[in-house]
């Protein structure tokens, strides 16, 4: 499963991008991001939940998830982000701040 | 002396004005012209008590700051625990106190040099919330208030990269300053009205760090955001209004990808429609009038900038209408084809944007000249 997160905006405007292969990560790891992503039901979310009204300064993700059978993105603003995304978001997020972000 | 003031302002429509110009009499003509001229001294005598605050309170009203920060206590529910109120002690934790002294010299630079009070100019309470989330790399307004983050202490001090965001003055200024934008012009934030009102917020947070400095336009570093980053960064900034695209250049964070001049424009979805990249742009007009003005650019570059937010600007105003806009204010404000305003022409065509509008003068000007022949 290719898990690939995608933060834009925020006061400084400078992007974070990770991405991870669980099929390169030990088992343990893998089963439990796996998970992250089974228990907030990600591949039946809906695509968008920006909104008009996003918050300023605030951070825009867009998130996609690909296994062997489908690939979804969804697109998201800090302000809304769906409860259930936030333990694979932080995850995510701290994978990305320790790599380069160019 | 005209005995009957005929207050024209503007209301004549222009083929009346075409008119009188060719076909009345010289007395016709004459008792129009001494009307546009006391029109003008009241206009100036206007301008000249500073205007009206928005919101329709009175200038003479005391306008009192009302601050109160709280911790979030590294969880995301605001506003959080109470820390310190308007009038305590310092409570010797620094971003808990940067928060305060900051949120005191925003309202004290809105106050003191635009009569504006506060954000609503009604004296909205000034509500900051510090140690939002955990490692939270970031500070914004969110309709109502502040929300500053902690940076990245939790990382070992040789990867950290951001420092508590409350650090930098001008910070507290920009978000503020989107309070400010909210409750006036209310630019969409997206594309380039989006970019405008991240711009905004620069310039009114540059202006709250010069103004506490007491520094010159030409003495100011026109850097945003200076002291967030660790020394483990290179860079000097976020992003800078005098050499946008300058501001770092990192192996971890990249480059910054601002642009100076529309050549650069960047056509994005990310950021919003990179609302934060673009504003360079915008940025960087204002840095280059206020040089071209110079002393304290909050004097009459920032009165311009402020009276355009305040008056003009429309939620779906783009460059080339606030390039307009503030080449009208500083017309109104200081006269037409003033140093002032031609600096303002200036800063926007160092930016890439002409005036679309400098062919057709105010509306009394216009007559005026029709009038005297010219």
């Amino acid at each position: 499963m290719k898990i690939q997160l995608e933060r834009s905006g925020g006061f400084t405007g400078i992007p974070l991008r990770s991405s991870i292969d669980t099929d390169l990560l030990d088992p343990e790891e893998s089963k439990a991001l796996e998970a992250m992503v089974a228990s907030a039901g990600f591949f039946d979310l809906p695509a968008s939940f920006l909104s008009p009204k996003t918050g300023v300064d605030r951070f825009n993700y867009k998130l996609t998830v690909a296994d062997k059978a489908r690939s979804h993105t969804i697109e998201f603003n800090e302000a809304n982000a769906p409860e259930s995304l936030s333990p694979l978001i932080k995850k995510m997020t701290l994978l990305g701040r320790s790599a380069p972000k160019g | 002396m005209v005995s009957r003031p005929l207050d024209i302002q503007c209301i004549l429509p222009p083929h009346i004005q075409k008119q009188i110009a060719e076909n009345g009499t010289d007395a016709q003509r004459s008792r129009v012209l001494q009307t546009i001229q006391l029109t003008d001294q009241l206009q100036a005598a206007r301008q000249a008590m500073g205007g009206i605050p928005s919101g329709g309170t009175p200038a003479a009203a005391a306008a009192v700051k009302q601050r109160i920060v709280y911790s979030a206590d590294n969880a995301t529910n605001l506003p959080g625990r109470v820390l310190r109120q308007e009038g305590g002690p310092p409570t010797g934790d620094p971003a808990a106190d940067e928060a305060y002294e900051g949120a005191g010299a925003t309202y004290d630079l809105y106050w003191e040099i635009y009569q504006r009070n506060s954000v609503d100019g009604l004296g909205l309470r000034l509500d900051s919330t510090v140690h939002y989330d955990k490692n939270y790399e970031n500070a914004f307004w969110n309709g109502q208030q502040m929300v500053y983050g902690d940076g990245d202490e939790d990382l070992p001090p040789d990867q950290r990269i951001f420092n508590r965001f409350t650090i930098a003055i001008d910070v507290i200024g920009h978000e503020l300053t989107h309070g400010v934008t909210q409750y006036t012009g209310n630019l969409d934030y997206a594309n380039q009205p989006g970019a405008l009102n991240e711009s905004f917020s620069d310039v009114f947070g540059s202006l709250v760090k010069q103004y506490k400095l007491g520094q010159a336009a030409q003495d100011a570093d026109w850097i945003i955001g200076q002291g967030l980053f660790t020394p483990n960064v290179k860079g000097v900034g976020i992003r800078s209004m005098k050499a946008p695209g300058t501001a770092y250049d990192d192996p971890v964070l990249g480059k910054d990808p601002q642009p100076a001049t529309m050549q650069g424009y960047v056509t994005t979805t990310d950021d919003n429609g990179g609302v934060h990249i673009n504003s360079g742009i915008p940025n960087h007009a204002f840095y280059l009038t206020a040089i071209e003005i110079g002393g304290f650019a909050w004097i009459k570059t920032g009165k311009i900038w402020y009276v355009t937010l305040r008056d003009k600007i429309k939620s779906t105003s783009n460059f080339q209408d606030v390039a307009n806009l503030t080449y009208a204010t500083a017309g109104e404000l200081f006269g037409v084809n003033s140093l002032e305003q031609q600096a303002v022409s200036k800063g926007w065509a160092g930016v890439g944007i002409t005036m679309t509008q400098a062919e057709k003068p105010g509306c009394l000007p216009g007559l005026q000249k029709m009038l005297m022949g010219r």
